[in-house]
Protein backbone atom coordinates (compact mmCIF):
# COMPACT_ATOMS: atom_id res chain seq x y z
CA UNK A 1 0.00 0.00 0.00
CA UNK A 2 2.72 2.35 -0.07
CA UNK A 3 2.96 4.94 -2.95
CA UNK A 4 6.27 5.26 -4.17
CA UNK A 5 7.32 8.36 -6.15
CA UNK A 6 5.87 8.78 -9.75
CA UNK A 7 2.67 7.40 -9.21
CA UNK A 8 1.07 10.31 -8.23
CA UNK A 9 1.18 13.72 -9.86
CA UNK A 10 2.06 16.95 -8.00
CA UNK A 11 -1.57 17.50 -7.27
CA UNK A 12 -2.10 15.10 -5.45
CA UNK A 13 0.91 15.01 -3.25
CA UNK A 14 0.90 18.87 -3.10
CA UNK A 15 -2.92 18.46 -1.57
CA UNK A 16 -2.43 15.04 0.91
CA UNK A 17 0.59 17.14 2.50
CA UNK A 18 -1.07 20.32 2.72
CA UNK A 19 -3.89 18.46 4.66
CA UNK A 20 -1.48 16.58 6.55
CA UNK A 21 0.18 19.65 8.09
CA UNK A 22 -2.78 19.96 10.69
CA UNK A 23 -2.76 16.77 11.15
CA UNK A 24 0.45 16.39 12.52
CA UNK A 25 0.29 19.81 14.31
CA UNK A 26 -2.77 18.69 15.91
CA UNK A 27 -1.34 15.07 16.96
CA UNK A 28 1.75 16.08 18.25
CA UNK A 29 0.03 18.88 20.29
CA UNK A 30 -2.94 16.04 21.54
CA UNK A 31 0.15 13.60 22.17
CA UNK A 32 2.14 16.34 24.18
CA UNK A 33 -1.03 16.98 26.51
CA UNK A 34 -1.37 13.22 27.34
CA UNK A 35 1.29 11.45 27.30
CA UNK A 36 3.50 12.55 30.36
CA UNK A 37 7.70 13.05 29.89
CA UNK A 38 8.05 9.08 30.67
CA UNK A 39 6.05 7.90 28.16
CA UNK A 40 7.85 9.61 25.14
CA UNK A 41 10.26 6.64 24.27
CA UNK A 42 7.07 4.86 23.91
CA UNK A 43 5.95 7.00 20.95
CA UNK A 44 9.85 5.86 19.05
CA UNK A 45 8.86 2.36 20.38
CA UNK A 46 5.15 2.43 18.63
CA UNK A 47 7.25 3.82 15.42
CA UNK A 48 9.96 1.30 15.35
CA UNK A 49 6.98 -1.12 16.18
CA UNK A 50 4.93 -0.01 13.65
CA UNK A 51 7.89 -0.42 11.02
CA UNK A 52 8.91 -4.11 12.53
CA UNK A 53 5.35 -5.56 12.07
CA UNK A 54 5.60 -5.61 8.64
CA UNK A 55 8.44 -7.51 8.85
CA UNK A 56 6.54 -10.46 10.47
CA UNK A 57 5.18 -12.78 7.40
CA UNK A 58 2.89 -14.44 8.22
CA UNK A 59 1.68 -17.67 6.40
CA UNK A 60 -1.49 -17.81 3.92
CA UNK A 61 -3.51 -20.42 2.34
CA UNK A 62 -1.37 -21.55 -1.04
CA UNK A 63 1.51 -21.74 0.29
CA UNK A 64 2.93 -18.18 0.52
CA UNK A 65 2.87 -15.27 3.22
CA UNK A 66 1.60 -11.97 3.79
CA UNK A 67 2.40 -9.14 6.00
CA UNK A 68 0.11 -7.03 8.24
CA UNK A 69 0.47 -3.21 8.39
CA UNK A 70 -0.54 -2.87 11.96
CA UNK A 71 -2.33 0.57 11.80
CA UNK A 72 -5.21 -0.81 13.83
CA UNK A 73 -2.98 -2.61 16.44
CA UNK A 74 -0.68 0.72 16.84
CA UNK A 75 -3.66 2.55 17.36
CA UNK A 76 -5.73 0.29 19.87
CA UNK A 77 -2.05 0.02 21.88
CA UNK A 78 -1.53 3.70 21.81
CA UNK A 79 -4.46 5.48 21.07
CA UNK A 80 -5.14 6.93 17.57
CA UNK A 81 -2.94 10.39 17.99
CA UNK A 82 0.06 8.50 19.50
CA UNK A 83 -0.55 5.90 16.71
CA UNK A 84 -0.59 8.65 14.22
CA UNK A 85 2.98 10.17 15.08
CA UNK A 86 4.23 6.50 15.44
CA UNK A 87 3.44 5.41 11.83
CA UNK A 88 4.45 9.20 10.32
CA UNK A 89 7.59 8.35 11.45
CA UNK A 90 7.92 4.40 10.54
CA UNK A 91 6.87 5.86 7.27
CA UNK A 92 9.32 8.42 7.30
CA UNK A 93 12.18 6.17 7.90
CA UNK A 94 11.41 3.49 5.45
CA UNK A 95 10.47 6.40 2.53
CA UNK A 96 14.07 7.51 3.40
CA UNK A 97 16.43 5.69 4.59
CA UNK A 98 14.78 2.15 2.19
CA UNK A 99 12.94 3.61 -0.38
CA UNK A 100 9.55 2.03 0.87
CA UNK A 101 6.74 4.41 -0.43
CA UNK A 102 8.03 7.61 -2.13
CA UNK A 103 9.08 11.15 -0.51
CA UNK A 104 6.77 12.69 -2.77
CA UNK A 105 4.26 10.76 -1.48
CA UNK A 106 4.86 11.00 1.89
CA UNK A 107 1.56 13.06 2.57
CA UNK A 108 -0.64 10.51 0.70
CA UNK A 109 0.78 7.35 2.43
CA UNK A 110 0.88 9.08 5.84
CA UNK A 111 -3.32 10.11 5.20
CA UNK A 112 -4.00 6.93 4.38
CA UNK A 113 -1.68 4.30 6.92
CA UNK A 114 -1.38 6.84 9.67
CA UNK A 115 -4.63 8.86 9.69
CA UNK A 116 -7.48 7.02 7.85
CA UNK A 117 -6.26 3.51 9.01
CA UNK A 118 -5.75 4.34 12.69
CA UNK A 119 -8.65 6.14 13.00
CA UNK A 120 -11.26 4.37 11.42
CA UNK A 121 -9.91 0.71 12.88
CA UNK A 122 -9.69 2.57 16.68
CA UNK A 123 -13.10 3.70 15.98
CA UNK A 124 -14.25 0.50 14.72
CA UNK A 125 -13.22 -1.30 17.71
CA UNK A 126 -14.05 1.33 20.12
CA UNK A 127 -17.61 0.94 19.00
CA UNK A 128 -17.83 -2.52 18.37
CA UNK A 129 -15.77 -3.51 21.99
CA UNK A 130 -17.42 -1.03 23.42
CA UNK A 131 -17.74 -1.67 27.51
CA UNK A 132 -16.62 -5.49 27.09
CA UNK A 133 -14.68 -6.87 29.81
CA UNK A 134 -11.27 -7.62 29.56
CA UNK A 135 -11.72 -11.50 28.74
CA UNK A 136 -14.46 -10.88 26.32
CA UNK A 137 -13.78 -12.82 23.09
CA UNK A 138 -16.28 -9.56 21.98
CA UNK A 139 -13.17 -7.59 22.00
CA UNK A 140 -10.82 -10.12 20.11
CA UNK A 141 -13.71 -10.26 17.21
CA UNK A 142 -13.85 -6.00 17.34
CA UNK A 143 -10.05 -6.01 16.50
CA UNK A 144 -10.54 -8.67 14.01
CA UNK A 145 -13.16 -6.77 12.29
CA UNK A 146 -11.58 -3.39 12.71
CA UNK A 147 -8.34 -4.49 11.43
CA UNK A 148 -9.92 -6.12 8.53
CA UNK A 149 -12.69 -2.70 7.90
CA UNK A 150 -9.65 -0.18 8.24
CA UNK A 151 -7.43 -1.64 6.18
CA UNK A 152 -9.79 -2.19 2.95
CA UNK A 153 -10.91 1.44 3.55
CA UNK A 154 -7.42 2.52 3.32
CA UNK A 155 -6.73 0.98 0.04
CA UNK A 156 -9.98 1.95 -1.35
CA UNK A 157 -8.73 5.40 -0.73
CA UNK A 158 -5.24 4.56 -2.27
CA UNK A 159 -6.86 3.05 -5.23
CA UNK A 160 -8.73 6.05 -5.36
CA UNK A 161 -6.05 8.00 -5.44
CA UNK A 162 -4.48 5.95 -8.47
CA UNK A 163 -7.11 5.87 -10.26
CA UNK A 164 -7.95 9.91 -10.33
CA UNK A 165 -4.45 10.16 -11.79
CA UNK A 166 -5.57 9.66 -15.26
CA UNK A 167 -8.48 12.25 -14.96
CA UNK A 168 -5.86 14.48 -13.22
CA UNK A 169 -2.51 14.40 -15.56
CA UNK A 170 -3.19 13.89 -19.34
CA UNK A 171 -1.72 15.51 -22.28
CA UNK A 172 -4.07 16.47 -24.93
CA UNK A 173 -3.33 13.70 -26.65
CA UNK A 174 -4.50 11.73 -24.35
CA UNK A 175 -1.03 10.35 -22.75
CA UNK A 176 -1.11 9.59 -18.95
CA UNK A 177 1.29 11.43 -17.26
CA UNK A 178 1.75 9.51 -13.78
CA UNK A 179 -0.81 6.31 -12.27
CA UNK A 180 -2.33 5.20 -16.20
CA UNK A 181 -5.09 3.12 -14.66
CA UNK A 182 -8.41 4.89 -14.53
CA UNK A 183 -11.02 4.44 -11.13
CA UNK A 184 -12.63 1.70 -13.09
CA UNK A 185 -9.06 -0.20 -13.01
CA UNK A 186 -6.99 0.62 -9.96
CA UNK A 187 -9.86 1.10 -7.71
CA UNK A 188 -11.00 -3.01 -7.85
CA UNK A 189 -7.75 -3.97 -8.10
CA UNK A 190 -6.65 -2.19 -5.10
CA UNK A 191 -10.02 -3.82 -2.92
CA UNK A 192 -9.73 -7.06 -4.69
CA UNK A 193 -6.62 -8.19 -3.31
CA UNK A 194 -7.20 -6.32 0.37
CA UNK A 195 -10.60 -7.86 0.42
CA UNK A 196 -9.39 -11.02 -0.41
CA UNK A 197 -6.16 -11.24 1.07
CA UNK A 198 -4.13 -8.63 3.00
CA UNK A 199 -7.41 -7.64 4.86
CA UNK A 200 -7.39 -11.20 6.34
CA UNK A 201 -3.83 -11.18 7.05
CA UNK A 202 -4.48 -7.63 9.07
CA UNK A 203 -7.73 -9.07 10.43
CA UNK A 204 -6.34 -12.40 11.82
CA UNK A 205 -2.93 -10.21 13.03
CA UNK A 206 -4.68 -7.76 14.94
CA UNK A 207 -7.30 -10.12 16.59
CA UNK A 208 -4.64 -12.75 17.78
CA UNK A 209 -2.13 -9.81 18.67
CA UNK A 210 -4.69 -8.36 20.86
CA UNK A 211 -6.03 -11.66 22.25
CA UNK A 212 -2.34 -12.56 23.87
CA UNK A 213 -2.00 -8.60 25.29
CA UNK A 214 -5.85 -9.05 26.69
CA UNK A 215 -4.47 -12.58 28.49
CA UNK A 216 -0.60 -11.49 29.23
CA UNK A 217 -0.88 -7.98 30.03
CA UNK A 218 -4.26 -6.44 30.37
CA UNK A 219 -2.72 -3.45 32.31
CA UNK A 220 -1.57 -2.11 28.87
CA UNK A 221 -4.90 -1.50 28.01
CA UNK A 222 -5.84 0.97 30.44
CA UNK A 223 -2.98 3.08 29.81
CA UNK A 224 -3.90 6.35 28.80
CA UNK A 225 -3.76 6.33 25.32
CA UNK A 226 -5.38 2.16 24.94
CA UNK A 227 -8.65 1.64 25.24
CA UNK A 228 -9.49 0.67 28.88
CA UNK A 229 -10.50 -2.54 29.75
CA UNK A 230 -13.70 -2.62 32.27
CA UNK B 1 12.98 -23.96 1.84
CA UNK B 2 9.74 -25.34 1.00
CA UNK B 3 8.79 -25.75 4.66
CA UNK B 4 8.29 -22.93 7.64
CA UNK B 5 8.05 -20.30 4.60
CA UNK B 6 6.97 -17.95 6.70
CA UNK B 7 9.94 -17.96 9.10
CA UNK B 8 12.26 -18.21 6.03
CA UNK B 9 10.55 -15.20 4.49
CA UNK B 10 10.89 -13.13 8.11
CA UNK B 11 14.70 -14.19 8.31
CA UNK B 12 15.07 -12.79 5.10
CA UNK B 13 13.06 -9.51 5.81
CA UNK B 14 15.57 -9.12 8.54
CA UNK B 15 18.83 -9.42 7.23
CA UNK B 16 17.91 -7.32 4.06
CA UNK B 17 17.26 -4.56 6.60
CA UNK B 18 20.69 -5.57 8.08
CA UNK B 19 22.45 -5.94 4.24
CA UNK B 20 21.03 -2.60 3.48
CA UNK B 21 22.13 -0.94 6.59
CA UNK B 22 25.88 -2.23 6.42
CA UNK B 23 25.71 -1.44 2.84
CA UNK B 24 24.68 2.02 3.41
CA UNK B 25 27.17 3.31 5.89
CA UNK B 26 30.04 1.75 4.15
CA UNK B 27 29.27 3.73 1.18
CA UNK B 28 28.66 6.67 3.17
CA UNK B 29 32.13 6.16 4.69
CA UNK B 30 33.53 6.67 1.05
CA UNK B 31 35.45 9.99 0.58
CA UNK B 32 33.41 10.47 -2.67
CA UNK B 33 31.73 12.92 -3.98
CA UNK B 34 27.97 13.12 -2.23
CA UNK B 35 29.43 12.32 1.21
CA UNK B 36 31.72 15.58 1.23
CA UNK B 37 28.27 17.57 1.02
CA UNK B 38 26.73 18.48 4.04
CA UNK B 39 23.76 16.33 4.88
CA UNK B 40 21.00 19.21 4.93
CA UNK B 41 22.28 20.28 1.25
CA UNK B 42 22.05 16.49 0.16
CA UNK B 43 18.74 16.14 1.12
CA UNK B 44 17.73 19.30 -0.10
CA UNK B 45 19.13 18.95 -3.75
CA UNK B 46 17.84 15.45 -3.89
CA UNK B 47 14.51 17.10 -2.91
CA UNK B 48 14.87 19.41 -5.93
CA UNK B 49 15.54 17.00 -8.00
CA UNK B 50 12.26 14.43 -7.10
CA UNK B 51 10.61 17.95 -7.04
CA UNK B 52 12.01 18.14 -11.02
CA UNK B 53 11.20 14.64 -11.91
CA UNK B 54 7.30 14.75 -10.49
CA UNK B 55 6.56 17.85 -12.09
CA UNK B 56 8.08 17.35 -15.73
CA UNK B 57 6.54 15.85 -18.48
CA UNK B 58 9.04 15.80 -20.89
CA UNK B 59 10.83 12.16 -21.19
CA UNK B 60 13.85 13.83 -22.34
CA UNK B 61 13.93 16.05 -19.04
CA UNK B 62 13.52 12.73 -16.84
CA UNK B 63 16.08 10.81 -18.55
CA UNK B 64 18.74 13.64 -18.04
CA UNK B 65 18.04 13.50 -14.45
CA UNK B 66 18.31 9.77 -14.50
CA UNK B 67 21.80 10.20 -16.17
CA UNK B 68 23.11 12.77 -13.33
CA UNK B 69 21.85 10.76 -10.84
CA UNK B 70 24.32 7.26 -12.20
CA UNK B 71 26.96 10.11 -12.74
CA UNK B 72 26.26 11.21 -9.56
CA UNK B 73 26.55 7.48 -7.92
CA UNK B 74 30.09 6.91 -10.07
CA UNK B 75 31.52 10.38 -8.72
CA UNK B 76 30.01 9.49 -5.03
CA UNK B 77 32.60 5.70 -5.33
CA UNK B 78 29.12 3.44 -5.83
CA UNK B 79 29.79 -0.06 -7.47
CA UNK B 80 27.26 0.79 -10.39
CA UNK B 81 26.40 -2.73 -11.11
CA UNK B 82 25.15 -3.03 -7.57
CA UNK B 83 23.65 0.47 -7.74
CA UNK B 84 21.20 -0.63 -11.08
CA UNK B 85 20.57 -4.17 -8.71
CA UNK B 86 19.62 -2.13 -5.75
CA UNK B 87 17.08 0.47 -7.34
CA UNK B 88 15.84 -1.66 -10.21
CA UNK B 89 14.37 -4.52 -7.53
CA UNK B 90 11.77 -3.91 -6.65
CA UNK B 91 9.45 -0.72 -7.28
CA UNK B 92 10.67 -0.22 -10.53
CA UNK B 93 10.35 -3.93 -12.01
CA UNK B 94 7.12 -3.96 -10.37
CA UNK B 95 6.29 -0.36 -11.99
CA UNK B 96 7.11 -2.10 -15.31
CA UNK B 97 5.67 -5.01 -15.18
CA UNK B 98 2.02 -3.17 -14.06
CA UNK B 99 2.29 -0.59 -17.23
CA UNK B 100 2.45 -3.45 -19.93
CA UNK B 101 -1.41 -3.45 -19.95
CA UNK B 102 -0.90 0.38 -20.25
CA UNK B 103 0.33 -0.10 -23.46
CA UNK B 104 -2.44 -1.46 -25.09
CA UNK B 105 -5.81 0.32 -26.68
CA UNK B 106 -8.14 -1.18 -24.07
CA UNK B 107 -6.55 0.80 -21.81
CA UNK B 108 -5.19 3.81 -23.69
CA UNK B 109 -6.98 4.57 -26.63
CA UNK B 110 -5.18 6.50 -29.63
CA UNK B 111 -2.91 6.01 -32.34
CA UNK B 112 -2.34 2.33 -32.80
CA UNK B 113 1.33 1.89 -33.89
CA UNK B 114 1.15 -2.25 -34.08
CA UNK B 115 -1.74 -4.56 -33.69
CA UNK B 116 -2.79 -8.25 -33.22
CA UNK B 117 -5.18 -10.91 -32.43
CA UNK B 118 -5.00 -13.00 -29.12
CA UNK B 119 -7.83 -15.93 -28.65
CA UNK B 120 -10.15 -13.69 -30.95
CA UNK B 121 -9.42 -10.20 -29.24
CA UNK B 122 -8.07 -7.88 -31.38
CA UNK B 123 -5.10 -5.35 -29.58
CA UNK B 124 -2.92 -2.77 -30.22
CA UNK B 125 0.04 -1.18 -28.76
CA UNK B 126 -1.24 2.70 -29.00
CA UNK B 127 1.39 5.65 -28.94
CA UNK B 128 0.21 7.16 -26.69
CA UNK B 129 -0.11 4.05 -24.35
CA UNK B 130 3.39 3.54 -25.42
CA UNK B 131 5.16 7.60 -24.36
CA UNK B 132 2.45 7.36 -21.34
CA UNK B 133 4.15 3.65 -20.04
CA UNK B 134 7.63 4.56 -20.73
CA UNK B 135 7.39 8.05 -18.92
CA UNK B 136 5.81 6.53 -15.90
CA UNK B 137 8.91 3.61 -15.17
CA UNK B 138 11.40 5.99 -16.14
CA UNK B 139 9.84 8.93 -13.19
CA UNK B 140 9.43 5.82 -11.27
CA UNK B 141 13.01 4.47 -11.74
CA UNK B 142 14.84 8.18 -11.38
CA UNK B 143 12.78 9.05 -7.99
CA UNK B 144 14.18 5.75 -6.84
CA UNK B 145 17.26 5.98 -7.73
CA UNK B 146 17.93 9.49 -6.49
CA UNK B 147 16.42 8.13 -2.61
CA UNK B 148 18.76 5.23 -2.88
CA UNK B 149 21.51 7.56 -3.64
CA UNK B 150 20.65 9.50 -0.94
CA UNK B 151 20.57 6.41 1.70
CA UNK B 152 23.83 5.29 0.56
CA UNK B 153 25.68 8.31 0.42
CA UNK B 154 24.29 10.01 4.19
CA UNK B 155 24.74 8.05 6.97
CA UNK B 156 21.06 6.89 7.87
CA UNK B 157 21.71 8.76 11.57
CA UNK B 158 22.53 11.98 10.17
CA UNK B 159 19.73 11.77 7.57
CA UNK B 160 17.00 11.85 10.06
CA UNK B 161 18.72 14.31 12.33
CA UNK B 162 18.65 16.78 9.00
CA UNK B 163 14.99 16.84 9.39
CA UNK B 164 14.98 19.81 11.21
CA UNK B 165 15.93 21.77 8.21
CA UNK B 166 12.52 21.36 7.06
CA UNK B 167 11.39 23.20 10.77
CA UNK B 168 10.06 19.99 11.60
CA UNK B 169 8.92 19.83 15.83
CA UNK B 170 11.97 18.37 17.93
CA UNK B 171 9.58 15.48 19.38
CA UNK B 172 9.28 14.11 16.12
CA UNK B 173 12.87 14.45 15.04
CA UNK B 174 14.05 12.60 18.70
CA UNK B 175 11.15 10.00 17.86
CA UNK B 176 12.61 9.65 14.54
CA UNK B 177 16.28 8.79 16.11
CA UNK B 178 15.22 6.93 19.02
CA UNK B 179 12.79 4.79 16.78
CA UNK B 180 16.34 3.84 14.48
CA UNK B 181 17.57 2.25 17.36
CA UNK B 182 14.75 0.63 18.49
CA UNK B 183 14.12 -1.29 15.12
CA UNK B 184 17.63 -2.62 15.45
CA UNK B 185 17.39 -4.20 18.85
CA UNK B 186 14.21 -5.73 17.10
CA UNK B 187 15.44 -6.96 14.31
CA UNK B 188 18.03 -8.51 16.79
CA UNK B 189 15.04 -9.80 18.68
CA UNK B 190 13.32 -11.39 15.94
CA UNK B 191 16.03 -13.00 14.17
CA UNK B 192 16.91 -14.29 17.65
CA UNK B 193 13.33 -15.62 17.96
CA UNK B 194 13.10 -17.15 15.16
CA UNK B 195 16.25 -18.55 14.89
CA UNK B 196 15.26 -20.45 18.10
CA UNK B 197 11.53 -21.36 16.72
CA UNK B 198 13.06 -22.78 13.64
CA UNK B 199 16.03 -25.26 15.30
CA UNK B 200 13.17 -26.39 17.70
CA UNK B 201 10.47 -27.40 14.29
CA UNK B 202 11.30 -30.42 13.42
CA UNK B 203 8.71 -30.58 10.54
CA UNK B 204 6.44 -28.43 8.87
CA UNK B 205 4.44 -26.36 11.14
CA UNK B 206 0.71 -26.20 10.52
CA UNK B 207 -0.65 -22.57 9.07
CA UNK B 208 -2.84 -22.17 11.87
CA UNK B 209 -0.07 -22.45 13.88
CA UNK B 210 2.08 -20.46 12.06
CA UNK B 211 -0.30 -17.42 12.56
CA UNK B 212 -0.27 -17.58 16.51
CA UNK B 213 3.44 -17.63 16.81
CA UNK B 214 3.92 -14.68 14.72
CA UNK B 215 0.79 -12.86 16.48
CA UNK B 216 2.69 -14.27 19.77
CA UNK B 217 5.91 -12.98 18.60
CA UNK B 218 4.53 -9.71 17.68
CA UNK B 219 2.89 -9.46 21.47
CA UNK B 220 5.55 -10.42 23.02
CA UNK B 221 8.04 -7.87 21.13
CA UNK B 222 5.33 -5.17 22.37
CA UNK B 223 5.32 -6.31 25.82
CA UNK B 224 9.03 -6.21 26.32
CA UNK B 225 10.14 -3.02 24.54
CA UNK B 226 6.75 -1.57 26.69
CA UNK B 227 8.62 -2.38 30.06
CA UNK B 228 11.77 -1.33 28.84
CA UNK B 229 10.50 1.95 28.11
CA UNK B 230 11.05 2.97 31.84
CA UNK B 231 14.70 2.11 31.18
CA UNK B 232 14.95 4.16 28.18
CA UNK B 233 13.10 7.06 29.61
CA UNK B 234 15.82 7.01 32.63
CA UNK B 235 18.68 6.53 30.45
CA UNK B 236 17.70 9.78 28.94
CA UNK B 237 16.59 11.51 32.50
CA UNK B 238 20.45 10.66 33.80
CA UNK B 239 21.83 12.03 30.27
CA UNK B 240 19.95 15.24 31.25
CA UNK B 241 16.39 15.12 28.89
CA UNK B 242 13.98 17.35 31.41
CA UNK B 243 11.04 17.21 29.04
CA UNK B 244 12.45 19.51 25.95
CA UNK B 245 14.04 17.67 23.53
CA UNK B 246 17.55 19.40 23.12
CA UNK B 247 19.30 18.17 19.62
CA UNK B 248 22.81 19.01 18.87
CA UNK B 249 23.74 20.73 15.95
CA UNK B 250 27.03 19.34 14.46
CA UNK B 251 26.48 20.13 10.45
CA UNK B 252 28.80 22.62 8.73
CA UNK B 253 28.21 24.49 5.52
CA UNK B 254 31.37 24.99 3.16
CA UNK B 255 31.55 27.10 0.10
CA UNK B 256 31.75 23.97 -1.73
CA UNK B 257 28.00 23.09 -0.17
CA UNK B 258 26.46 26.54 -1.48
CA UNK B 259 27.78 25.61 -4.51
CA UNK B 260 26.31 22.46 -5.39
CA UNK B 261 23.27 23.39 -4.20
CA UNK B 262 23.17 26.74 -6.69
CA UNK B 263 24.16 24.67 -9.42
CA UNK B 264 21.71 21.82 -9.06
CA UNK B 265 19.31 24.83 -8.85
CA UNK B 266 20.89 26.57 -12.24
CA UNK B 267 20.69 23.02 -13.75
CA UNK B 268 16.75 22.52 -13.15
CA UNK B 269 15.39 25.55 -14.06
CA UNK B 270 17.77 25.16 -17.46
CA UNK B 271 16.31 21.58 -17.77
CA UNK B 272 12.78 23.49 -17.08
CA UNK B 273 13.45 26.14 -19.58
CA UNK B 274 14.37 24.33 -22.37
CA UNK B 275 11.31 22.30 -21.89
CA UNK B 276 9.45 24.98 -22.14
CA UNK B 277 10.66 26.06 -25.10
CA UNK B 278 9.43 22.48 -26.78
CA UNK B 279 13.80 21.84 -27.26
CA UNK B 280 13.38 18.41 -26.11
CA UNK B 281 10.55 18.40 -28.43
CA UNK B 282 6.97 16.95 -27.59
CA UNK B 283 7.89 13.58 -25.57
Amino acid sequence: MHIPDGYLGPTTCGFFYVVMLPIWAFASRIVKKTLDAKQVPLLAIGAAFSFMIMMFNVPIPGGTTGHAVGGVLVAILLGPWAACIAITVALVVQALLFGDGGITAVGANCFNMAFVLPFTGYYIYKAIGYNAPCDSTRRVIAAGIAGYCALNIAAGLTGFEFGIQPLLHKTANGQALYCPYGLNVALPVMLGEHLLVFGWVEAIVTALVVKYLLKQAPELFAEKGGYPCK
Amino acid sequence: MKYNKFIESSLRGTLSFLRASVFSDGYALEKGFLQSIDPRINLLTVIIFLVTALFTRNMVVVLCLYGVCLALASLSRINLGFFLKRTWIFIPLFSLFIAIPALFNIITPGDELAGFTIGGVSLAITRQGLSGAALFVARVITSVSFVVLLSLTTRHFALLKVLRVFRIPKVFVMVLGISYRYIYLFIEIIENTYLAIKSRAGGEIPRKQGRHIVAGNIASLWLRSYRMNEAVYGAMVARGYDGEPVLANDFKTKTRDWVWLSLVLVAVLVLFYFSAQGRFGSI
